[in-house]
């Protein structure tokens, strides 16, 4: 093994195919993610069209009540695990290192194993739909509804699978970012002169390391349960289904706010650079998010209010849940006090983030109300709960992906976008947005249950079904403007120069897009908002700050690109699909999982014995 | 809002590390021009009155009157509700959103006067460099903070409120009993028993209904809630708040109804394929109405020569007998748990235990006729003819309906166990009742007679 691993050399090349299959590139791992979720988010929002057409009217009748079924669990499942998470991972990979001044993560492979993962799961999880074999107990997949005599089929085989192999993914890029974040950062960056993104990255990171062992518990428990005849959830013989919802929630809710913290994180880069201030009780904004992360762990039965946990139970979850409003509601207070006396500038990533704080606000002030268990008792379950979800993962967390997106795009691409199609994009996602979901609160309201295929007339339910699905329209127009905009400016787009924003973080002072080495120099921080020091000092003296100037790569030590995380990736998903795999025979999945295992053996064995980098990178590196 | 005192104040990293950025505040750092900026001011104020004519367009389609609305007719009553529960929900509900519009007013009006105010204009010098005011934090810490436990409190003693415990000192304190009614959830469908229909009452008898439950006005009404296969949840919007329905568990809760009427219900826990086809109706009747339905059930009817001949398809080719019950209580002796329906409801289990087994396992279990029985509960229909729909809800109960039911329950109610586990439905490709057409008219008017002596006032909808 050691001769045949150690006679292979590393991939030398940096284009083409292979140079994207075997990077370890954190700039390139970034554009994967993002590209991937892209996609997904066209998949999963087309799941949603499904839906709200269906609903359009009552006693409509365009899918089965099987398909809708399948529909909204892969939509939620989709949404959450292989839009908004890849979509933080994006942010992630492609700023982190540039925001405290590093070379790259402190895992380039791991890194790029994380990538990988995520990607297999998520295509092995759509998988079941080519053999008709689509997951359809809802993305919380409540025991005991998942226990093989009410699930039959393998639907929900994909779902525990894939999601088993999406957190690996996620395990790995969360271990990699909080060592990257912790030892990485450049000299003078203390803690708290950390850019917040980078803050909120080690909050979500260490949120992530916590809470997807719990998943991964109560989904070796549903595995065991389908394939090897366990009897966790197996309520028939005396499993127990309530086990499943603590699991899950205790999950659940750190994962909540897993997809919002990013997004807040990228609000809070946006708002002082387009106010021109600094980022208004920075200490505070960085302790309520780690007050939010800490709280989360203690508010999950407020999913469970009317499973009969008891009024003791109810009344405890009751207050924690309110009490987390406070940090949140101080992050936002935050926020508008550093636009307070600023010098604004409307600019799309701004509209974005202000839009992202103005729906957040409605989202969380719903989320109090349900908070409240007896008034939940009459929302649990009704889509006064999918507004609410809406408000905060449409309304925060794709508000703010899309703020991200806009600041960050001249930096990634080099080209500025089109600012008149990017401000169209804003205005009709944000009507279309509240047009959607403001009327699922009322529809709640009115009685209808979540996660029905149907409904019958005298309900009163149908204009605000016909409102919602208008608004999924106004929200797919504006998403073709957006696409448009990123491709066209891609080719067409002006140069944006390094830093069009006057921006305060350390990733504006190198050119755009980032050249493969990052820095040339490690850049020295001497407080917080690194580059706006800086610029000013250098004002001062009457000068501009150019780009830092491009130096010859091959004489900078980097990371050199590998095939074993590619296939250790392969090996981990072929474990999962090899369980999958029905040919008759029941017992063919065991070894065709076990050689998915065998696999994954060789590229760790592979890849700890790999050289550690081009011979000439060798002698031409030595400085870090 | 006023201006806010922030105070020009530096954080003690700032003032370590950069010489006083209000030094360069006067050098215009201005590379990104802007000349939209008026004009969006004047666009997003069209925007926010298109909003606003939204969401008057929304509170238009909410209705009190609606079957399952929550709501009053204006927040600022509580009209529109059926009884206490569901009036201390909604009070509660009603506080929270006018708390909700007032801090939405605030922090938004906040959020888009600091936008419009503030903007930049050509040529506008940096800004005064503020990083924060700790005066104003504490202030935005503690004032939600306060307001938050205030109405945590009124919550927490709302919640006990909603135990059964305050429905039996609310019926004994009329010198009554609450009715305890057990509601059993299906896939997917509702099964009601009364063990005691008639408390304080010497002749008592057993009840079991399904789908449609009749229950005497004011009152209280404990529910017992229990589940043979899946997690469902019980909820009557209009009465009280919902309750999930747990294997392995019992959930207690409980209403009270202060008007006669229909009120609307529908599970409210995903439970599989027809999860939206699981409603039930609540019958709120007068005591002696009540009373007179409870007398009346189970009471043997006079059968015409038509009802006779479908009585016999019921025993008979239709095997419906297997799983159904006519004319009687689904009797269960409380203190053994037996009882035809526990008896089916056993099979059930066993059953769905069995369907876990692996494929070549039952295969096995068939060729040595080892398989377990299949006798499943089903909904008990003594008093089909005072029920107003048919198939949890779904359509309304005439005998039109109630043959084309029989003979394909497919296309009435998608993923429905009686097509899927009925042997009448086995024997043909195309999945229909293995019946003639006569025997099928023969069966519905059997199955329509099933309540017609009970008081009709009070049953028999319109045939």
């Amino acid at each position: 093994m050691v001769t045949i691993t150690g006679v292979i050399p590393r991939p030398s090349t940096y284009t083409g195919l292979w140079s994207w299959l075997t990077t370890v590139d954190h700039k390139r791992i970034g554009a994967l993610y993002g590209i991937s979720a892209f996609f997904f988010f066209i998949v999963g929002g087309i799941e949603a069209g499904i839906m709200r057409l269906q609903l359009i009217t009552s006693d409509n009748s365009l899918v089965s009540a099987d398909w809708f079924n399948a529909m909204f669990t892969m939509h939620g499942t989709t949404m959450i695990f292989m839009v908004i998470m890849p979509f933080g991972a994006t942010f992630f990979n492609f700023l982190i290192p540039l925001m405290i001044g590093a070379r790259d993560v402190a895992f380039p492979r791991l890194n790029a194993f994380s990538y990988w993962t995520f990607l297999f799961g998520a295509l092995l999880m759509h998988a079941g739909f080519l053999i008709g074999q689509v997951p359809d107990a809802g993305w919380f997949s409540y025991a005991n509804l998942t226990a093989a005599p009410f699930s039959v089929g393998k639907g929900l085989d994909f779902w525990a699978l894939s999601l088993q192999v999406l957190g690996v993914a996620s395990l790995a890029a969360g271990f990699n970012f909080v060592v990257t974040i912790i030892n990485m950062r450049a000299p003078g960056m203390s803690l708290m002169r950390m850019p917040v993104f980078v803050w909120m990255t080690l909050v979500t990171s260490i949120l992530l390391v916590l809470a997807f062992p719990i998943i991964t518990v109560a989904l070796i428990e549903l595995t065991a349960d389908r394939q090897f005849g366990a009897n966790f959830f197996n309520t028939a013989a005396g499993g127990d289904p309530i086990l499943w919802q603590h699991l899950f929630w205790l999950f659940g809710h750190p994962e909540v706010y897993i997809l919002i913290l990013p997004a807040m994180g990228v609000v809070s880069e946006i708002i002082p650079t387009f106010s021109r201030k600094p980022l208004f009780g920075y200490p505070v904004i960085v302790f309520s998010g780690i007050v939010i992360a800490i709280m989360s762990w203690a508010v999950w039965s407020h999913h469970m209010f009317t499973v009969g946990l008891g009024p003791i139970a109810n009344s405890v979850f009751t207050i924690t849940t309110m009490l987390i409003a406070v940090p949140t509601g101080v992050k936002i207070f935050n926020w508008i006090g550093t636009m307070w006396k600023g010098s604004i500038d409307l600019r799309t990533p701004m509209l974005m983030a202000i839009g992202f704080v103005s729906l957040f606000i409605v989202g969380g002030l719903s989320g109090v109300s349900h908070a409240v268990s007896p008034s939940d008792f009459q929302q649990q379950d009704t889509y006064y709960i999918v507004a609410h979800i809406h408000y905060v993962l449409f309304g925060g967390a794709i508000f703010g992906i899309f703020a991200g997106i806009y600041y960050w795009y001249p930096k990634i691409t080099g080209k500025m976008y089109n600012e008149l199609l990017g401000k169209i994009h804003f205005w009709l996602m944000f009507i279309g947005m509240n047009l959607t979901f403001f009327p699922m609160h009322y529809a709640g309201l009115n009685g209808m249950p979540r996660r029905i295929y149907t409904y019958a007339e005298g309900f009163g339910w149908e204009g605000m079904n016909l409102l919602a699905t208008i608004g999924y329209f106004v929200i797919v127009i504006s998403l073709l403007i957006f696409i448009h905009n990123f491709f066209r400016s891609i080719k067409k787009g002006e140069e944006a120069g390094h830093d069009p924003w006057d921006a305060p973080t350390l990733e504006w002072s190198i050119s755009s897009p980032p050249p493969v080495y990052n820095f040339a120099e490690v850049p020295v921080v001497r407080g917080q908002d690194a580059y706006w020091i800086t610029k000013r000092e250098a004002a001062a003296r009457g000068e501009t700050v150019p780009a830092e100037p491009h130096v010859d790569p091959t004489t900078i030590h980097l990371p050199s690109p590998s095939y074993w995380p590619l296939i250790t990736s392969f090996g981990v998903v072929w474990i999962a699909g090899g369980l999958l795999i029905d040919v008759g025979w029941d017992y063919i999945r065991f070894p065709i999982s076990f050689v998915g295992g065998i696999i994954t053996i060789l590229g760790v064995i592979g890849w700890s014995l790999e050289p550690p980098a081009e011979e000439h990178h060798e002698a031409a590196g030595g400085h870090h | 809002m006023g201006q806010l005192p922030f105070a020009e104040e530096e954080s003690p990293n700032q003032r370590r590390a950069v010489p006083a950025p209000r030094a360069v505040s006067d050098i215009p750092v201005s590379p990104v021009s802007d000349t939209s900026s008026r004009r969006l001011g004047r666009r997003s104020l069209v925007t926010l009155a298109l909003l606003g004519g939204v969401l008057i367009l929304a509170a238009l389609g909410c209705d009190a009157e609606a079957h399952q609305s929550i709501l009053s007719s204006t927040p600022w009553t509580l009209d529109g509700v059926g009884g206490p529960v569901a009036r201390e929900q909604l009070l509660l509900f009603n506080v929270l959103l006018w708390t909700m519009v007032i801090v939405f007013v605030l922090v938004e009006g906040a959020l888009l006067y600091a936008a419009i105010r503030f903007r930049r204009k050509p040529g506008d010098p940096l800004p005064p460099q503020t990083h924060g005011h700790t005066p104003l934090e504490i202030a935005w810490t503690i004032v939600p903070t306060i307001l938050i436990l205030g109405l945590g409190v009124w919550s927490v003693i709302v919640l006990f409120k909603l135990e059964p415990g305050e429905a039996i000192a609310l019926a004994r304190a009329e010198g009554k009993e609450p009715v305890r009614v057990e509601a059993v959830g299906h896939q997917w469908w509702w099964e009601f028993r009364y063990e005691d229909p008639l408390p304080g009452d010497e002749a008592t008898k057993l009840v079991t209904t399904a789908n449609e439950m009749r229950v005497p006005v004011n009152t209280p009404i404990i529910m017992d809630l229990k589940s043979d296969d899946v997690i469902h949840s019980f909820w009557i919007p209009k009465l009280a708040g919902k309750q999930d329905v747990v294997p392995t568990k019992t959930n207690s809760m409980w209403f009270l109804a202060e008007e006669t009427g229909m009120y609307y219900g529908q599970c409210a826990e995903f439970c599989g394929t027809a999860h939206a086809q699981m409603k039930f109706r609540v019958h709120v009747m007068e005591d002696a109405e009540y009373k007179a339905w409870v007398a009346g059930f189970a009471e043997p009817a006079q059968l015409t020569a038509q009802e006779t001949r479908g009585q016999l398809v019921f025993l008979g080719d239709g095997q419906c007998v297997t799983c159904h019950t006519v004319g009687a209580s689904d009797t269960v002796n409380p203190d053994t748990g037996e009882g035809v329906q526990h008896a089916r409801m056993q099979t059930f289990i066993e059953y769905t235990q069995w369907l876990a087994k692996r494929p070549e396992e039952r295969l096995e279990d068939v060729r040595t006729g080892n398989e377990p029985p299949t006798a499943f509960a089903a909904p008990n229909l003594t008093d089909l003819s005072c029920r107003k729909t048919l198939g949890a809800g779904l359509v309304e109960l005439n005998l039109e309906n109630l043959r084309d039911w029989v003979r394909n329950p497919d296309s009435i109610k998608p993923g429905n166990r009686m097509s899927e586990l009925a042997a009448i439905y086995q024997t043909r490709t195309d999945h229909r009742a293995n019946l003639t057409e006569a025997q099928l008219g023969d069966l519905a008017a059997y199955l329509l007679a099933q309540g017609s002596q009970i008081d009709a006032d009070i049953c028999r909808p319109e045939l």
